[in-house]
């Protein structure tokens, strides 16, 4: 299939869609590791993205701080 | 002349309010206001009414129209700075100065329109009665107007003058600098109140034993009790901190903070009379009523300070005797210790700590009078100038500790060094900590590694040492280790090809798999170039979009109804086949993963997913995956198989005992199983019967 370089590009979205990129996959590897923050996770779409569970977003960010680390939010 | 911004806002309210009289109502109040000649529209003559509040000379006039009480009443809301006030503390006032008429003057006010009622939601205004125990607000441009009507209070100064090297003033730093520390504390924890707006114990208890909040003023070796809890409370009401839902957090500093050390005084003594549960004798004292005397009694002395001649002194024995014969609440809400000095404690207390570090009084051998900018405050008089800066005040050490000498501080540098650093002692000397949280807290509020560093730099007597900028980046950088996007919108592309072109196109910026993409901060993509296929919420139900084929392991995907969730979920049981288009996206169970998957989940869960996304539970083929490992192993074995000619046939061979004791299992409708040493007998026995079995 040839695509038009100026045309539409055929898309789905998916809206409010709770996610944590990590800077490399040891980190998400190390996020699943926990137990109660892997409990919240619903999947992982690629190596450093894992897909949140739906309204579970500050149990994620409480359980990343217990963690020491310091998440930067990006709201939408 | 224009009018300015904060006239604009008030002017807003009071519109606002109008609006909600009913027209009888808002006809009256507004032809009071602006006397029009001729019958005007409703909005047109509300319009013109609020546009009467900012015009002085008729301001004046109306004012002059109402009566005395009225009259003081304005007044004392001017001269408060706080255009918001409870009915029943400005009846309390009135009352101290002789007008103990009850609601009428805060009605004729109201009926005037000089003041309006703080109203709730939807709330019509019938008639004023019910204002009788809510708020009101004036509009301050009504109030500054107002200023100049006499109070009447007596001039309690003395004659005799106190040596003059004796006189203390303060610096005016200490309530910003609590009240920073106290909002660096909610920023880090917000604070949840109770159904009655009030402090749960175990942060009552924080507050009281919190070192930084509770260290003695620099000045005066005066200790006022739960002063963190006051700096709380005057955070809450000065516009450092919002409530939301019964929670106190962290708002941004009020641009008051960028104008200088008087105006931020200016506000906080603005804010004075909205705090009701502190007392400086007993510290946090919420009342029932919710009522306390200390908002009103705090405005009465500074107003007979300011009723003194300006070069004299006053005795607080002599306020607190006026207080005593003339402020009922006051006097009756004394503690008994109080009541033998008729209350001189009570406003030595709230003098020294509270009207002298706000630099409004200064203090000589025990006596008192208004500073210049407390007669700026509280008599009308000009305003003193700034004090002088000294940029450079602080010192920034090696182990990330910064050490801020107190005479060159002032509220913007309060403001923003709260943002990124801890406060660790106050005093003469004041120390802040650098650490990862406060950077974190910092980054997260906008504030960025180069304007911290910036500001420790412009702010600092000597470099900044290296290794803290390394401190700083380091925390800043390990903020962007991980990124959570809370409401992201996710863009499915066709193939990775179209993903690769939507990226050069700018569309998207971030690639998360090999066909979805999302722009940098997680919003919505330029929708013009996309041709939308589908549109899911994540957080909706999920939908059924798999179908089940017959062979009972191979799942097809209807993509426009799949969603995100189902692609991640759907890989913990089976796996993809190699795309085929244009077939729907189809993966296969696997065996493996489904087991792996039962160790996390119930086959209950695993069903409820099926059903879900499926219409039905798992499939034979998968329970036999799933649950077969689990049963006791299958069983082979070498048995006759003998099919009879009818089920009637066979069900009476069943029920035979003579034959049924010689079947082990039936088959089907029509056969059953015999083992092969039982053969021969049951040949003979249905031979007895005259059946001859082939």
């Amino acid at each position: 299939m040839t695509i038009n370089p100026t045309g539409r590009l055929s898309a789905k979205l998916h809206r409010r869609v709770c996610l944590v990129l990590t800077e490399d996959a040891v980190l998400a590897e190390e996020l699943l590791a926990r137990k109660k923050l892997a409990a919240e996770v619903a999947g992982r779409l690629s190596e450093k993205v894992l897909l949140i569970r739906p309204g579970r977003l500050d149990a994620v960010l409480d359980e990343l701080r217990k963690m020491g680390h310091t998440p930067q939010i990006v709201k939408g | 002349m224009p009018p300015s911004p904060n006239d604009v806002i008030w002017s807003d309210r009071c519109r606002q309010a109008l609006s909600r009289y009913i027209e009888p109502l808002a006809r009256s109040v507004a032809a009071l206001l602006v006397r029009p000649r001729t019958n005007q529209p409703l909005n047109e003559l509300l319009d013109k009414a609020v546009a009467t509040l900012t015009n002085p000379p008729v301001i004046d006039r109306r004012i002059r129209d109402l009566p005395e009480s009225s009259r003081k009443l304005l007044a004392l809301i001017g001269l408060s700075h706080q255009p918001r006030w409870k009915v029943e503390h400005l009846l309390t006032l009135l009352a101290a100065l002789g007008y103990a008429e009850g609601f009428a003057p805060v009605q004729s006010a109201l009926e005037a329109g000089l003041l309006f009622p703080v109203l709730t939601t939807d709330q019509q205004v019938e008639s004023f009665t019910a204002v009788a125990t809510a708020e009101i607000f004036t509009h301050p441009a009504v109030a500054t107007r107002a200023c100049g009507v006499s109070l009447d209070l007596p001039d309690l100064a003395k004659e005799e003058q106190p040596a003059l090297h004796a006189i203390r003033t303060a610096d005016g730093l200490d309530w910003p600098l609590r009240l920073a520390a106290v909002w660096q504390q909610v920023q880090a924890a917000p604070i949840r109140l109770t159904q009655a707006n009030l402090l749960f114990k175990k942060d009552l208890h924080r507050l009281q034993a919190d070192d930084v909040l509770s260290t003695p003023p620099m000045d005066l070796a005066l200790c006022l009790p739960d002063v963190g809890v006051l700096a709380l409370l005057w955070a809450a009401k000065c516009g450092l901190l919002t409530e939301h839902n019964g929670e106190l957090s962290a708002a941004t500093f009020p641009t008051t903070w960028e104008q200088g050390i008087l105006a931020v005084l200016i506000e906080l003594v603005a804010a004075l009379p909205r705090i009701d549960n502190w007392n400086p004798l007993l510290g946090y004292n919420p009342t029932e009523t919710g009522l306390s005397p200390t908002p009103t009694a705090g405005l009465l002395i500074f107003l007979l300070l300011a009723a003194a001649h300006p070069d004299r002194w006053v005795v607080p024995t002599d306020l607190a005797r006026w207080l005593w014969d003339h402020h009922d609440l006051w006097t009756g809400s004394l503690p008994p210790s109080a009541v033998t000095d008729q209350g001189t404690e009570w406003v030595q207390a709230y003098l020294l700590g509270i009207a002298f570090p706000l630099q409004l009084i200064e203090v000589a051998e025990n006596r008192v009078r208004l500073t210049r900018f407390g007669r700026h405050v509280f008599a009308g008089a000009p305003a003193p100038l700034d004090p002088p800066s000294f940029p450079q005040t602080l010192f920034v050490q090696p182990n990330a500790e910064i050490l801020v000498y107190r005479q060159g501080l002032n509220p913007a540098v309060i403001a923003t060094l709260s943002r990124f650093a801890r406060w660790k002692g106050l005093g003469p000397a004041c120390t802040l900590e650098l650490s990862a949280e406060q950077t974190y807290r910092a980054l997260e509020s906008g504030m960025t590694l180069p304007m911290m560093s910036q500001t420790l730099t412009q702010y600092s007597t000597r470099p900044v040492p290296p290794a803290v900028i390394d401190l700083l980046q380091r925390w800043a950088s390990k903020r962007e280790r991980i990124t959570v996007f809370s409401s992201a919108v996710l863009v499915e592309f066709t193939s990775s090809t179209e993903l690769d072109q939507a990226i050069n196109r700018g569309i998207v910026a971030l690639r998360l798999t090999d066909r979805i993409g999302m722009t940098a901060s997680g919003g919505e993509p330029g929708l013009a170039q996309l041709r939308l296929l589908a549109n899911r919420d994540y957080e909706a139900k999920p939908q059924r979009c798999v179908t089940v084929d017959e062979d009972g392991v191979t799942l097809s995907v209807d993509a426009a109804a799949a969603d995100l969730l189902l692609d991640v979920e759907i890989g913990r049981f089976a796996s993809p086949l190699p795309p085929a288009p244009p077939t729907a996206r189809r993966y296969r169970l696997d065996p493996d993963l489904l087991r792996r998957a039962a160790e996390s989940l119930s086959l209950a869960e695993i069903d409820a997913w099926f059903t879900d996304r499926t219409g039905q539970p798992l499939s034979p083929a998968g329970r036999l995956f799933l649950l077969g490992p689990q049963l006791s192993p299958p069983i082979s074995a070498r048995l006759t198989v003998i099919r009879f000619p009818t089920p009637e046939l066979t069900d009476g061979v069943l029920q035979w005992p003579d034959t049924r004791r010689l079947i082990r299992e039936r088959l089907g409708p029509t056969a059953v199983v015999v083992e092969l040493e039982n053969m021969e007998l049951l040949r003979k026995v249905l031979s007895d019967i005259g059946i001859a079995m082939v």
